[in-house]
């Protein structure tokens, strides 16, 4: 004869465990991290590539970078003089806390403003994932549909930032910037919506607004 | 799954285990299906050779952005409000939640179960 013992235990709590301990020391030495998840493509490392530059002048900032396979990301970034430290999941289609851990093992966290997290390209799974970070920020280009928040709720729904990137290419493409933006706040009203052109520089002003004011409530 | 499940095993003493139930929310990001097939692949040998994986699928539940009205929208990309009619800005109640919620095993010596099969009387050592 069985029995049935109750137990209610989260299928990831290894994960979240690490990734509270993580959002302690992010607290404790003032460092905002932030993690950045996009489909492939959607232009993570250059709007990266773009802040760094832009930004060096006021804040120390770090990188780690999350792809399957190469350093090439990491190597761009890097380009624009700020720390980067790239993980390979090797085949894994997202970073998880323990990731973390060894990569900000390895950087040169003193002093450090601000840590982006690049998340490996994904739209499902990195948004599963809590890596301790002050916010999570989806990037989403114009040439993918304006319906990707959509398809992906969850991600969408749990940023706090959405950036719609590569308006540059609104004249060739069928995509509404309103219609995406409903579908991002059907599930998440107080998502901050910023449509850029990393290539062009346009609309970076007011992301930037945004990271002053998020890194001055770390202080 | 399996390091919780080996913890609960050895917190319980539990000999056997026959099955193991999941609560899977709509908007968790895992696929039951996908679930299901990586159970059935890690229970073909080995220490849960044969277990039972049971998911019960939880909807997404919501609270209208407008009215406060407590509702699951019928699909997950459109999702109207039923009395108001509002699209956007819904808080999400529940639907995110992935979590083992039970283990049926064969637990020894345990006294609801020795009570049920008779044995209550037998001395212990």
């Amino acid at each position: 004869m069985s029995k049935t013992v109750t137990i209610v235990r989260n299928v990831l709590e290894a994960n979240e465990r690490r990734a509270a301990s993580l959002k302690d020391y992010f607290d404790g030495n003032k460092i905002l991290c932030l993690n950045l998840m996009s489909s492939p493509g959607a232009g993570k490392t250059s709007l990266l590539e773009r802040t760094l530059a832009d930004l060096k002048g006021e804040f120390k900032m770090a990188v780690i970078e999350g792809d399957l396979q190469t350093d090439n990301d990491a190597r761009r970034v890097a380009a624009t003089g700020a720390q980067a430290v790239q993980v390979n999941t090797e085949g894994g289609c997202h970073l998880d806390s323990s990731m973390i851990q060894d990569a900000i093992a390895v950087l040169d966290m003193q002093g450090l403003d601000i840590l982006f997290i690049e998340n490996v390209g994904n739209l499902v799974c990195p948004a599963e994932f809590n890596l301790g970070e002050d916010h999570k920020v989806s990037i989403l280009s114009v040439a993918e549909g304006d319906d990707k928040p959509e398809k992906y709720p969850l991600m969408f729904h749990l940023s706090s930032v959405m950036l719609l990137n590569k308006t540059d290419l609104l004249p060739y493409v069928d995509f509404s910037l309103e219609a995406a933006s409903a579908h991002a706040r059907k599930l998440n009203k107080d998502i901050e919506i910023f449509p850029v052109a990393c290539r062009t520089q346009e609309g970076l002003e007011p992301w930037y607004a945004w990271l002053r004011t998020a890194r001055a409530g770390k202080r | 799954m399996i390091e919780i499940i080996r913890e609960e095993r050895a917190k319980h003493g539990m000999e056997r285990i026959v099955r193991v139930r999941v609560v899977n929310g709509a908007l968790s990001g895992a696929v039951s299906d996908a679930l299901a097939f990586g159970w059935e692949c890690m229970t073909q040998e080995g220490e849960f050779k044969g277990v039972a994986l049971d998911i019960e699928d939880a909807p997404l539940r919501v609270a209208c952005g407008a009215c406060g009205k407590e509702f699951e929208p019928e699909d997950n990309s459109y999702m109207p409000c039923p009395t108001c009619q509002e699209i956007l800005g819904h808080d999400i109640l529940s639907g995110k939640e992935l979590y083992i919620e039970e283990i049926e095993a064969d637990v020894p010596g345990d006294t609801d179960e020795a009570a049920a099969s008779g044995s209550a009387s037998c001395p212990r050592p």
